[in-house]
C-alpha cells in the first residue's frame, strides 16, 4: 500500500510530462531569443529602455511594476553596467535555450532558467503584463529541474550514460 | 467513463516512451517527485477560474477590461488564418451568448476539474484544445505574446501524461481512487 501510494506521487526521471516541458520551454526561450537580438534587444543602448519601460505607471504608456526594491535591484546592477550585462543576457539566455531544447547540462540550464523566469516575474509583478506566463515560465523550470527533464530524449542521457552521475548532480 | 480511453491512451504513450529510453546508467528509473506537476495542476486550475471574472454572465463583460465580444472581434480583425476568422465573424459573434456561455461553462469546468483533481485527464484535453484555440486565434493580435498559449498547452498536455491527481487531489483522497499508471512502475 505505502509502495502504491508512493510510486502515485512520483514520476521516473525525465518522464514524457518533463521532456514535453523541456522541449517547449527551450523552444520559447529560443524563439524570443532570436526575435530579441533581431530587435537589437541587447545592445547597451537598447537594453535599459525595457526596464525603464517596466516601472514606467500604466498611465504613462509603461507595464507599472510595483516592487520597488526589484527597480532598485535593477538600478545598481544591470542599469549601472548596461553593455556588460546585456551580453551576459545574450549568452544567459542562449545557454538556457539550447540546454532545455537538446537535453544538454539540464539540470544547470533549467537552474539558470528558474532565476531568469523568476527575475522576470518580479520585474512584471504587479503592473498590467499577464503575470501568469511567468508563473508558467517559472513552474515549468522548476519541474524540469526537479524531474530531471534531460534524461529522456535528451543529450543529458547519453552523457550519464557514459559518465554517472554530473559533480552535485547539478550539471546533467 | 470518458476517462478511461484517455487513461489507456496515455498508459500506452508512457509504455511507448519508456520503450524509447535509452539511459542505462540506472539513474533513469529512480523517482523524481510528483508535487511540482501537482502544483502545476492547481496552479492552472486557478488561472482559469480566475479568467472567468470578466466574462461572467449574463452579459459576459467586466468593466474596464476588454470584453468577451471584443477579444472576439479582434480575433476576426487580425486573423492568422483566415477561415479561423470566418468562423468566429459568421457562426460565433451571430451567436455570442451561445458560445459565451459554452466558453464560460468549459473553463469553470476545468478551471473546478484541475483545481481539485477530479477527472484530471478530461480536463487537461478540453484545457488543451482550449489553450490551442486561444493560440490559433490570438496569433496576431496586436500585444499578445502567443508563447503564452504554447505554455499553457505545454502544461495542459504535461499533465495529460503525468500523474497530476498523485497528490492533493480528491482522486488521491478517495479510497480506490487512484488509478496505477504504467509510467508509475519505476522498476
Amino acid at each position: 500500500m505505502t509502495n502504491a501510494i508512493s510510486a502515485l506521487q512520483t514520476e521516473p526521471r525525465g518522464s514524457l510530462g518533463t521532456t514535453i516541458l523541456r522541449i517547449a520551454l527551450g523552444l520559447t526561450t529560443l524563439f524570443t531569443w532570436f526575435d530579441n537580438v533581431g530587435k537589437d534587444f541587447y545592445d547597451g543602448d537598447n537594453f535599459p529602455g525595457f526596464f525603464n519601460w517596466a516601472f514606467t505607471p500604466a498611465e504613462e504608456g509603461g507595464n507599472g511594476s510595483s516592487l520597488g526594491f526589484v527597480e532598485s535591484i535593477i538600478d545598481n546592477t544591470l542599469l549601472a553596467a548596461p553593455e556588460f550585462f546585456g551580453w551576459l543576457l545574450t549568452l544567459f539566455e542562449l545557454f538556457i535555450a539550447v540546454g532545455l531544447l537538446l537535453g544538454l547540462f539540464t539540470r544547470a540550464a533549467s537552474l539558470a532558467a528558474i532565476g531568469f523566469f523568476a527575475s522576470l516575474f518580479l520585474v512584471y509583478a504587479g503592473g498590467e503584463e499577464w503575470i501568469w506566463t511567468y508563473v508558467l515560465l517559472t513552474a515549468a523550470a522548476v519541474t524540469v529541474f526537479l524531474n530531471w527533464g534531460g534524461r529522456f530524449l535528451g543529450v543529458d542521457q547519453v552523457i550519464a550514460e557514459n559518465q554517472g552521475e554530473s559533480p552535485a548532480t547539478l550539471i546533467w | 467513463m470518458i476517462g478511461r480511453p484517455i487513461d489507456r491512451f496515455v498508459d500506452w504513450l508512457n509504455d511507448r516512451a519508456a520503450g524509447l529510453s535509452r539511459d542505462t546508467s540506472g539513474t533513469a528509473s529512480a523517482a523524481s517527485p510528483t508535487w511540482p506537476i501537482a502544483l502545476a495542476r492547481i496552479l492552472l486550475g486557478v488561472l482559469w477560474l480566475g479568467s472567468l471574472r470578466w466574462k461572467l454572465p449574463p452579459d459576459f463583460e467586466s468593466d474596464g477590461e476588454t470584453s468577451l465580444r471584443q477579444w472576439l472581434e479582434l480575433e476576426v480583425e487580425h486573423a492568422a488564418f483566415g477561415v479561423y476568422g470566418d468562423i468566429i465573424d459568421s457562426v460565433v459573434l451571430p451567436n455570442f451568448t451561445l458560445f459565451a456561455w459554452l466558453v464560460f461553462l468549459a473553463e469553470l469546468v476545468v478551471g473546478l476539474a484541475l483545481l481539485l483533481g477530479i477527472a484530471t485527464r478530461p480536463a487537461a484535453l478540453l484545457g488543451l484544445l482550449m489553450s490551442l484555440n486561444l493560440l490559433v486565434g490570438l496569433l496576431d493580435v496586436p500585444g499578445e505574446w502567443p508563447w503564452a498559449y504554447v505554455l499553457m498547452a505545454m502544461w495542459h498536455g504535461t499533465i495529460l501524461v503525468s500523474n497530476a491527481d498523485g497528490l492533493w487531489s480528491a482522486r488521491a483522497l478517495l479510497p480506490g481512487g487512484n488509478r496505477p499508471l504504467a509510467q508509475s512502475s519505476t522498476s
